[in-house]
């Protein structure tokens, strides 16, 4: 049984978190493979709600086959599929199965994803999402009602240190900061100096937030630069991508691995902030191949 | 305005199946300004319902400014024509939901004690601002308005995800909006006016969640009634 990441976030160890995407479907072997090879060698497990506005098995019932295997979850939980009643519906669902740690997020739109017809819901954003959790945590839920049994969420956010313009964003990872967050799991990072920027930001308003660098796995110098068009917020550096380019058809996911592992070792040894978070995207049986390259996981 | 666009001919042509004898009535207002159910959209109406077989008993074109969801109005106009709504198998609506709704109810049925079949020849796409060409959606009444917090930028209009406490993470590069990149970011927006009007701070006051109660539909008010004359 691993520890809670509670306790982890109170401890000064460098902090690994990976993500479990789930399956279109009811076949969970694949993600039951990924939790068992992965639940003992990182921290936490984050669990995706409907990426990219893609419909999928849920975030919760993916928290639940961690649990179940004495993993620890993290509850991804979106504001774009549910109303204020449905999200602490499911929150208090978690916590009653043991699920103990919740990332609030905005979601994707579902412009992205595959049922654009749909209707969005927001009716409450992200931090308020925060506040929401805040309010059950203090016992009331968000109408300001007792709860029956409550609950003591470890609550996490997003944010995105290399956005271009940053302050908007900045302030709003501010006010994330006021709503009362544990830790912040951030959007990918390879430019450090700018990841040393951001954790100064954030640690000038609020020393004890734990800070996770989001790492996405990148697998070619095509996928590189698809991310630098296509997702604001990213920004693949071109010395990475001429280093992907290089490789021999097929190689690039190799050296995507050193590379992933090269930022990590990095960001540990520089103690440039608290910890990653390891987004593999479908390559979750990778992860420990970065944690190799990266001289966290013996060989 | 009420922004809107004509529906495709064959769909109206679909409702007036079995219809013969047909009033067409359009809008002063909005339909007017978009045209959709102005004078001259009035009349392509009249000639193709009568190139498709139809008896067009009345082309009711209000003049501008003679808005058909104000009962008064278009109370006043239809009288004019009660004959021949009376005879008719069909009225057509080139106008909003709300016109067509407003002639249905408080003229058709309480006024003229009629139950007629009334068909819309008008897709309304929304409440907008703008012109005299390029309209775009500025409000959604949501009952509670922000723009005193936010720099006069509503962002649960600007904003694809309505967000209230400041930009997702899909802001490009160049401040546009990750959903739709034709479309400014309005937290972009936001952000580059207040920091204009020396008012960040405002940006950095969470916004509580909102109360969508103040839009549970159908909303109603009761005003004191202009006077026409």
């Amino acid at each position: 049984m691993v520890e809670s990441f509670k306790k982890v976030l109170k401890k000064d160890n460098f902090i690994i978190t990976a993500e479990i995407g789930p399956v279109k479907g009811t076949n969970t072997q694949e993600m039951v493979n990924s939790i068992n090879l992965l639940k003992d060698k990182v921290d936490a497990l984050n669990v995706t709600d409907n990426q990219s506005a893609v419909m999928r098995y849920p975030s919760l019932g993916g928290c639940l086959l961690i649990n179940e295997r004495e993993g620890e979850p993290i509850f991804q939980i979106t504001c774009r599929d549910r109303n204020r009643l449905s999200i602490q519906g499911d929150l208090l669902f978690a916590y009653s199965r043991g699920i103990e740690n919740v990332l609030c997020l905005t979601g994707d739109s579902l412009k992205m994803g595959d049922h654009p017809e749909a209707k969005p819901v927001y009716d409450i954003d992200s931090v308020q999402l925060i506040q929401l959790v805040r309010n059950l945590n203090s016992g009331k839920d968000h109408s300001g009602n007792d709860l029956d049994g409550g609950v003591d969420f470890c609550i996490g956010a997003s944010a995105t240190p290399s956005a271009d313009p940053i302050e908007p964003q900045l302030i709003k990872f501010e006010k994330k900061l006021k709503a009362g967050i544990d830790f912040v799991q951030t959007q990918a990072v390879y430019d450090l100096d700018e990841l040393k920027r951001f954790v100064d930001y954030s640690r000038s308003i609020n020393k004890s937030v734990k800070i996770l660098a989001g790492i996405v796995l990148l697998v070619s110098a095509g996928m590189a630069k698809w991310m630098n068009d296509n997702i604001p917020g990213i920004f693949v550096p071109q010395n990475l991508i001429d280093e992907l380019a290089k490789m021999p058809k097929g190689e690039g996911l190799s050296q995507g691995i050193e590379i992933a592992g090269n930022l990590i070792k990095r960001i540990k040894d520089e103690k440039i902030c608290d910890g990653v978070h390891i987004m593999a995207i479908g390559k979750e049986e990778k992860v420990p191949d970065i944690l190799k390259a990266a001289g966290i996981l013996k060989v | 305005m009420i922004g809107q666009i004509k529906k495709p001919i064959e769909e109206i042509l679909d409702y007036l199946d079995g219809k013969k004898k047909v009033v067409i009535y359009g809008c002063g207002g909005c339909a007017t300004v978009f045209h959709t159910g102005g004078e001259a959209e009035v009349n392509e109406m009249k000639d193709i319902l009568i190139k498709n077989g139809k008896d067009v008993l009345a082309a009711i074109a209000p003049p501008f400014g003679e808005f058909t969801c104000y009962a008064p109005w278009s109370k006043k106009r239809m009288e004019g024509y009660k004959k021949q709504i009376s005879d008719c198998d069909a009225v057509l609506m080139l106008s909003c939901g709300d016109g067509l709704q407003v002639v249905r109810e408080y003229i058709l049925e309480n006024e003229f004690g009629l139950t007629k079949a009334i068909y819309p020849a008008t897709n309304p796409i929304g409440h907008m601002g703008g012109g005299p060409s390029l309209f775009r959606e500025k409000c959604i009444q949501c009952g509670e308005c922000e723009l005193g917090k936010l720099a006069g930028i509503c962002p649960m209009t600007q904003c694809a995800k309505g967000l209230l406490n400041g930009p997702c993470g899909g802001t490009r590069k160049d401040g546009k909006c990750e959903v739709n990149p034709d479309n400014d970011c309005a937290w972009v927006l936001i952000y580059k006016r207040l920091k204009e009007l020396g008012e960040l701070d405002k940006m950095r006051e969470i916004l509580p969640t909102k109360d969508w109660s103040k839009m549970q539909r159908p909303r109603e008010l009761e005003v004191e009634p202009l006077s026409l004359e």
